[in-house]
């Protein structure tokens, strides 16, 4: 006799009884109580007499206090014949001045429980030092040793040479930073931002005399700003900050005015090799210019229901229908005078074609059919809910802060956040996916050649590139052309 | 030490509190408790059923974050079954009674939220952060999970699968994983102590859905459990919820206890590890020293801060800038439960500065056993160690979980207010005995890594 149907109806029996038994509110998720007000913490600003913008975020509760500075100039900055000066010359201010070495410089950040970090974007370099309250004194003293008196020794340059080169070679273990960066060297081709993308060999021609320049013609206080948060108000934070710094001498800096990006139109297929890579991990995006402000929004919502989160399209289609993703998710950069929105997915080597396919038909489906009400009102909730969680920590809340301030963006990232998300509505989201999704992107596919290339031999073409972004050879229908 | 920070904050706490006599004189079930000498306030009660709960009000943000800790590590698995303590963390995903497949997840980030989860040597840990009016769906989707976890064979298959990758993936990202899995067998010469959560391969294989089921029944019951709740709450309200969702549970039987360590032995232990995937010579070396949170350990953990952290850390300036004898260093105490390990991990260019590398370290040691360390190093060793204690409470999810952590040590949240205070009063004496006591080289233990 079969014994299956007595087991199901065993197991139904059982599950009934157990769903039977169960109190009541247990059976369903409870209705949320009203959602208490979002108080962002207030902002206060004000320009001291040698140009330098100060920005404070009062934080009474805090046992910590943020300082970051911002120099508003990125590698977009660096002569083109040296990518990479910015990034090198930000990291060279914490390498000593003529009276007090690095290490000294070290032992200070540390004896204040200092973290000091230093970040170098296209467009701007941001320096992050956090320290127990109580030692504000002395970090705008470490600060201002750096900032006004920075020795740019030779035995200093080449250090930091080495350490900038081991640097980089381990973020090239990771394939999506290689993808990204691909990627965004392909989309900035000829433009500014292309010096902010570089490999590691690019520190190998930097001189103490390029350092001194780059940091003659742009760490200047009128090219600057210091976001001070925590236990501290403006009154505090302008008297210590001119004590430090007020002679810092302002001196005319020029921003060149970038030039405008068209996004990529034509089929761009791009392959980087990434040997013994046990999946292939695809980066596809394109050129949004201009991202104004009006755009931003729609945009940022419809990404978010491209693949925001696990429950997104594109999870839902590579990973839980398809079975060929360990993950996929979508993002939009922000720079100065553009965005791009990117799509980032690990996948199984064997569906590494099919998976590009899939993604590429999500992109064609939201520029053909509106979001749903359904789809529209979760993303919207997501970005809502998840924005007091970005600032959480005093040091995310800086950033935030500093970053906005860098990139000039208004009110309504900030305070107006949140009304800016729930206006956006499905018309304004199929505008934008009209407007920007139409161009084609471009797409590229990081991974063992050994394992991939034989899948993507019918595209018409390749370019196959090694780790460093050496273009190798081009496949033209799989035949090396 | 700073006093709790807003008054609207402080009445709000007083309102949980008088609520919770009240509540007490009523029930006589539970006890209330309200800390001082720290820098937030919190109540803690028992739930009859023997569920810890901690609540704590900060509304400075409209967040809320929850953390509901077990304890469930890999101390808690039988030889033959590592990897069932992470394997089940996996598994509080796949559903529950009420809630279907990964549908955790999803109401979590259909608000915003944030969920995770993370498993140590004694406590399994799961998180989420979500917007303060969706406390509620937090406590009944964490309730469900821990009433009625739905296991079968088809998810634990899953699961398992995931381990596997797992394992793989931290392989191929730390070619020295191999070797200090094998470190960790030298130095914790007990099987609980001395295997990974990861777990071993052929055991993870070898798992049965009956192995999860009993791993589950055992160690996932409100008398082995603390939930705690940081965030923008009213406390009353939000007892009322807690118990809403939770009294309910009935109580499992008392974990069984895992063995004691056993004592470290007191001669040094120097062993060969081959590994041909590790990219240069490196070696592992430990010390056994005094157990968590006794006066000793407080002593060595500042002395952690004094060789390993910060840009100015002794060992790192000396090895690698100074002398060049390594490539890279790190290291620092490591504690698993009741027993802590002092360790270091450093690579080489070849097998001479292996050698000259551990010769300067046993001369650090030395000049620390012999000459107390100065005030100024001391007190820059306090001060990274106190950032790092202090980060722990930077965020709602991250203060609940060190809560959590709190609830379960021998400390509780009774000490938590004399915690700090105890490392910052760590004098340049009690420094120069630690390491007399305890960085001896005679009961150290080496695992020398030939990458050949």
């Amino acid at each position: 006799m079969n014994k299956k149907p007595w087991v199901f109806i065993w197991v139904f029996l059982s599950v009934g009884s157990v769903l039977a038994q169960q109190e009541r509110f247990r059976k369903s998720p409870p209705i949320p109580d009203p959602l208490p007000q979002l108080e962002l913490p207030e902002i206060e600003s004000t320009r001291l007499e040698n140009g330098l913008t100060l920005a404070v975020i009062s934080r009474p509760d805090q046992p910590f206090i943020t300082l970051d500075l911002i120099i508003r100039a990125g590698e977009s900055q660096s002569p083109q014949s040296l990518p990479g000066l910015a990034s090198f010359t930000a990291g060279m201010l914490s390498r000593g001045t003529p009276l007090v070495s690095a290490a000294e410089l070290e032992e200070r950040i540390d004896a204040i429980g200092g973290d000091f970090s230093t970040t170098t974007t296209p467009d701007f370099s941001r320096f992050a030092l956090s320290f127990l309250d109580g030692f504000l004194d002395q970090a705008l003293e470490v600060l201002s040793l750096m900032v006004l008196q920075p020795n740019f020794s030779d035995r200093e340059v080449v250090a930091l040479k080495r350490t900038q080169y081991y640097d980089l070679r381990q973020r090239q273990r990771d394939p999506e930073f290689v993808g990204r960066r691909q990627l965004l060297r392909v989309l900035f081709q000829g433009h500014p931002y292309r010096q902010a993308f570089f490999s590691e060999d690019v520190f190998r021609n930097l001189t103490r005399k390029d350092v001194q320049a780059f940091y003659d013609l742009h760490y200047r206080p009128n090219n600057a700003l210091i976001v001070l948060a925590g236990k501290l108000d403006l009154g505090i934070a302008v008297r210590r900050v001119s004590h430090y710094l007020n002679v810092w001498p302002k001196k005319q800096t020029e921003r060149p005015l970038l030039p405008s990006l068209q996004a990529n139109a034509e089929d761009r297929f791009c392959f980087v090799d990434f040997p013994q890579a046990k999946e292939a991990t695809l980066v596809i995006g394109n050129m949004i210019n201009p991202l104004a402000e009006p755009d931003y929004f729609p945009l940022a919502v419809l990404l978010q229901v491209l693949g925001g989160t696990p429950f997104s399209r594109l999870f839902m289609n590579l990973r839980e229908a398809k079975e060929y993703a360990y993950s996929a998710f979508s993002g939009l950069e922000l720079f100065q005078s553009c965005g791009c929105y990117t799509i980032t997915a690990a996948v199984i080597p064997s569906a590494a074609g099919e998976s590009i396919r899939e993604i590429l038909r999500e992109l064609d489906r939201i520029t053909r059919d509106k979001v749903s009400n359904f789809e529209l009102e979760q993303a919207k909730s997501y970005l809502i809910g998840h924005f007091p969680i970005e600032i959480g920590r005093l040091d995310q809340l800086s950033r935030r802060i500093s970053e906005s301030l860098a990139l000039s963006l208004g009110d309504a990232h900030w305070g107006g956040f949140n009304d800016s998300i729930a206006l956006v509505d499905a018309d304004r989201i199929f505008e934008v996916a009209q407007k920007f999704l139409i161009p084609k992107p471009v797409v590229v596919i990081v991974g063992d050649k050994g394992v991939l290339l034989d899948q993507l031999r019918d595209l018409d073409r390749l370019e196959v590139y090694d780790l460093k972004g050496v273009l190798l050879y081009t496949l033209v229908k799989g035949v090396e052309g | 030490m700073r006093p709790p920070a807003k008054k609207s904050a402080m009445s709000k706490t007083c309102v949980g509190l008088w609520l919770s006599l009240l509540f007490l004189s009523v029930l006589g079930a539970s006890a209330g408790q309200e800390a001082s000498g720290f820098p937030f306030s919190w109540t803690s009660f028992t739930l009859k059923n023997g569920l810890e709960v901690v609540l704590s009000d900060d509304d400075t943000l409209p967040l809320v974050a929850v953390v509901l800790a077990y304890q469930a590590g890999s101390l808690h698995e039988q030889p033959g079954k590592t990897g069932l303590a992470f394997l089940l963390e996996n598994m509080m995903f796949m559903g529950s009674l009420n809630v279907g497949p990964m549908q955790h997840i999803g109401y979590i980030n259909r608000v915003g939220g944030e969920p995770n989860a993370r498993t140590t040597e004694d406590i399994s840990y799961f998180c989420q952060t979500v917007p303060a009016n969706h406390l509620a769906l937090v406590l009944w989707l964490e309730s469900d999970r821990m009433k009625a976890l739905e296991i079968d064979a088809a998810k634990a298959e899953r699961a398992r699968q995931f381990l596997l990758d797992e394992i793989d993936q931290r392989k191929t990202a730390d070619p020295y994983l191999d070797s200090q899995l094998a470190f960790d067998r030298l130095v914790y010469p007990d099987f609980a102590h001395g295997h990974s959560v990861l777990g071993r391969k052929e055991d993870i294989q070898r798992l049965e859905v009956e192995d999860v089921r009993a791993f589950y029944a055992t160690y996932y019951v409100p008398n082995n459990a603390a939930l705690v709740v940081v965030g923008n709450i009213d406390i009353s309200r939000t007892r009322e919820l807690v118990e809403k969702y939770f009294e309910t549970i009935p109580p499992g039987r008392t974990p069984p206890l895992f063995l004691p360590p056993r004592p470290p032995e007191k001669k040094q232990v120097v062993q060969s590890f081959k590994d041909a995937l590790a990219p240069s010579p490196a070696f592992h070396l430990g010390f056994r020293i005094a157990p968590p949170f006794s006066r000793d350990y407080y002593v060595l953990a500042i002395l952690d801060y004094l060789l390993f952290k910060g840009k100015s850390a002794r060992l790192y300036r000396k090895l690698v800038k100074k002398e060049g004898f390594a490539l890279y260093v790190t290291g620092g105490v490591e504690k698993r439960k009741d027993v802590a390990v002092m360790k270091l991990f450093a690579m080489n260019n070849n097998e001479t500065m292996v050698e000259l590398c551990q010769k300067s370290i046993i001369s650090e040691l030395n000049k620390l056993r012999t000459s107390d360390v100065s005030a100024e190093d001391l007190a820059r060793a306090k001060n990274l160690f106190k950032r790092d204690y202090l980060s722990r409470l930077a965020s709602a999810v991250e203060r609940a979980m060190f809560l959590a952590e709190m609830v379960f040590s021998p400390i509780g949240l009774d000490g938590l207010a004399d915690e700090l205070p105890k490392y910052m009063r760590i004098s340049p004496f009690e420094v120069r005995m630690a390491v007399s006591r305890y960085l001896l080289p005679e009961s150290s233990v080496i695992l020398n890594i030939n990458s050949k």
